[in-house]
């Protein structure tokens, strides 16, 4: 199966507010999906309807087949979910609790189950310990135990990173990359820069609507609007006029200490980098950098969560 | 999986130090009561002129009377037990545990009554020893005993099925106590209510749906077809209300 995943024209409306609405995006097997948008928009309810805890206004959500609803329990056990806030016991001790958690998933080998769980997410020495007694990075840790120990085939993480420190953030990360080996993974942030390491498609979302969804690459490449050309002249350099390539505009300039360099965009976007390089040189320029800029994921992102306020 | 469930909710009540709080209070003063009700009878069988003591039933004024009272700790010690069962839950967003786990509503509901009718019945278990000192004294009239303890389980499981739904539809603790309170309260005035209503039907019905005619009743032995079945729908009516009011989450 090629898609796992698949909502389609998904609307979930409350009493005077609109959460999200006609929100169409695909999740292929075995992929990182990153699920991108600011706070409030719309990224946490749109998971809990594709875990089938709150059903949509309208729409259809497919898991592996299979319309969901908060009555279809058959998908209940293959799906993980880390939600915005772990659903923790903070009077349970850290193997109790995974113990608990597999149980209620009818998991049958639960110890060696848990043991792994805990092995692989490095609370082994932490297992005896109260899960309120815990800092914020193992609370976090316990959260995604939660959502693996019964291991479902495809899993929701919202928002993992959000407010651990550094260290533990590499760590998760790192975690989530080694998981993606077998399972699918539904990955939200706002964090622009994590999306773009771990995930190879990725879906944004604004104000409860989609504004853009797909592979990463075939997004950069949809956004790039002509060509971007990074130039490095000499220090004290003018960029010369450069009309004889086609429409052009100058969108950054900024004087480093070995360069002027000019972000310039060109209209057309044929590969005019060698031609472009002679005709800096004979206008008698030093040459210092010149290069094909791809847009960041940040680029896009304001783009997309901006220009359409 | 209501073992697995109910096994949690228990260790979770005694992994903090309320339950012990509630067993120990609660013997406490049912210790006090039971002590006070036991004087005052001897008090009154010496006070009463040879031959005449037989007409002060033990039975009467010790153990019907230390029942009631056990009932009336319940308005505090039950809604103390079931505030926090749904409540904290749904302040910590810990049932979403349960809604991405192919249980069902009804079996988290039965469980976490099962839970705390457990507590209930340890608590109760401590007033056994009151039938060892009335054995050690020399009475041997332990007639009601076992049917005032049916009436007294009976009255728990309708405040904590009560209580239960105060706390599903809460998420704060101390509301979802004292709307347990006053449902309570509610069940008993409904028969006063009924007592003090010169109309026949409606005195009837009142004193029907008061918890209190079924309360005594059993209390002394007369369990009927129509208590049977006003415990129960009355646990059935507040479980379901209970399953209905989590089905409504986040919709």
């Amino acid at each position: 199966m090629d898609k796992i995943l698949v909502v389609d024209k998904v609307t979930k409306e409350y009493p005077g507010r609109m959460a999200v609405s006609d929100l169409s995006f695909e999740v292929k097997q075995g992929s990182i999906h990153g699920f991108l948008g600011p706070n409030g928009a719309g990224k946490s309810t749109t998971m809990k309807m594709i875990a089938g805890m709150i059903p949509s206004s309208s729409g259809e959500i497919k898991l592996f087949g299979q319309t969901v609803s908060p009555d279809n329990r058959a998908l209940r056990n293959q799906l993980g979910l880390l939600p915005e806030n772990a659903p923790l016991y903070m009077d349970m001790k850290v193997e109790k609790y995974l113990q608990y958690v597999a149980r209620l998933h009818e998991v049958k080998n639960v110890r060696e189950q848990t043991d792994r769980v805990m092995e692989e997410l490095s609370l082994t020495d932490v297992r005896g310990r109260l899960i309120g007694n815990l800092s914020k990075g193992y609370k976090q840790r316990v959260g995604i135990a939660q959502a693996i120990v019964y291991d479902a085939p495809f899993l929701m993480l919202d928002e993992p990173t959000n407010g651990l420190d550094p260290q533990t953030v590499v760590e998760v990360r790192d975690f989530i990359k080694k998981l993606s080996a077998r399972k699918t993974i539904l990955f939200s942030s706002h964090v622009l820069s994590e999306v773009e390491q771990l995930c190879d498609h990725i879906t944004i979302i604004h104000k409860g609507k989609i504004r853009a969804s797909g592979d990463l690459k075939d997004i950069h490449r949809k956004f790039r609007q002509g060509l971007v050309i990074k130039l490095g002249l000499g220090l004290g350099e003018n960029l010369p006029d450069l009309s004889s390539f086609g429409k052009y505009d100058v969108t950054h300039h900024s004087t480093l200490s070995m360069e002027e360099q000019f972000m310039v965009t060109f209209e057309s976007e044929a590969d005019i980098r060698s031609d472009l390089g002679k005709f800096i040189l004979n206008q008698g320029k030093k040459l210092m950098t010149l290069h094909i800029e791809s847009p960041e994921l940040e680029d896009i992102f304001l783009h997309m969560t901006e220009n359409r306020k | 999986m209501i073992i697995t469930m109910w096994k949690k909710e228990v260790e979770s009540y005694f992994s903090s130090p309320l339950a012990y709080v509630l067993i120990g209070l609660f013997s406490f003063i049912s210790g006090i009561i039971f002590f006070n009700l036991l004087v005052t009878y001897t008090d009154g069988i010496q006070a009463m002129p040879q031959g005449m003591s037989e007409q002060i039933s033990f039975v009467e004024e010790v153990v019907l009377k230390f029942f009631a009272n056990v009932n009336f700790l319940f308005l505090i010690f039950i809604p103390l037990i079931t505030m926090k069962l749904f409540s904290e839950e749904k302040r910590l967003e810990t049932l979403d545990l349960y809604w991405l786990a192919p249980t069902r509503d009804w079996q988290l509901v039965v469980a976490k009554a099962l839970a705390a009718l457990t507590l209930i019945g340890a608590m109760l278990v401590m007033t056994g020893v009151f039938p060892l000192v009335i054995w050690g004294i020399g009475i041997r009239d332990f007639s009601l005993l076992g049917t005032s303890y049916l009436a007294v389980l009976l009255n728990a499981c309708a405040y904590i099925s009560l209580g239960l739904f105060c706390s599903s539809i809460s998420g704060n603790q101390i509301i979802a106590a004292l709307l347990s309170v006053l449902g309570i309260m509610f069940l008993w005035m409904i028969t006063w209510g009924g007592h003090l209503n010169s109309n026949y039907l409606v005195a009837e019905i009142f004193t029907y749906i008061g918890i209190t005619s079924h309360f005594e009743r059993v209390l002394r032995g007369i369990l009927g077809t129509q208590d049977l079945i006003y415990y129960g729908s009355f646990v059935f009516t507040f479980g379901l209300l209970t399953v209905k009011s989590l089905g409504r989450r986040n919709w």
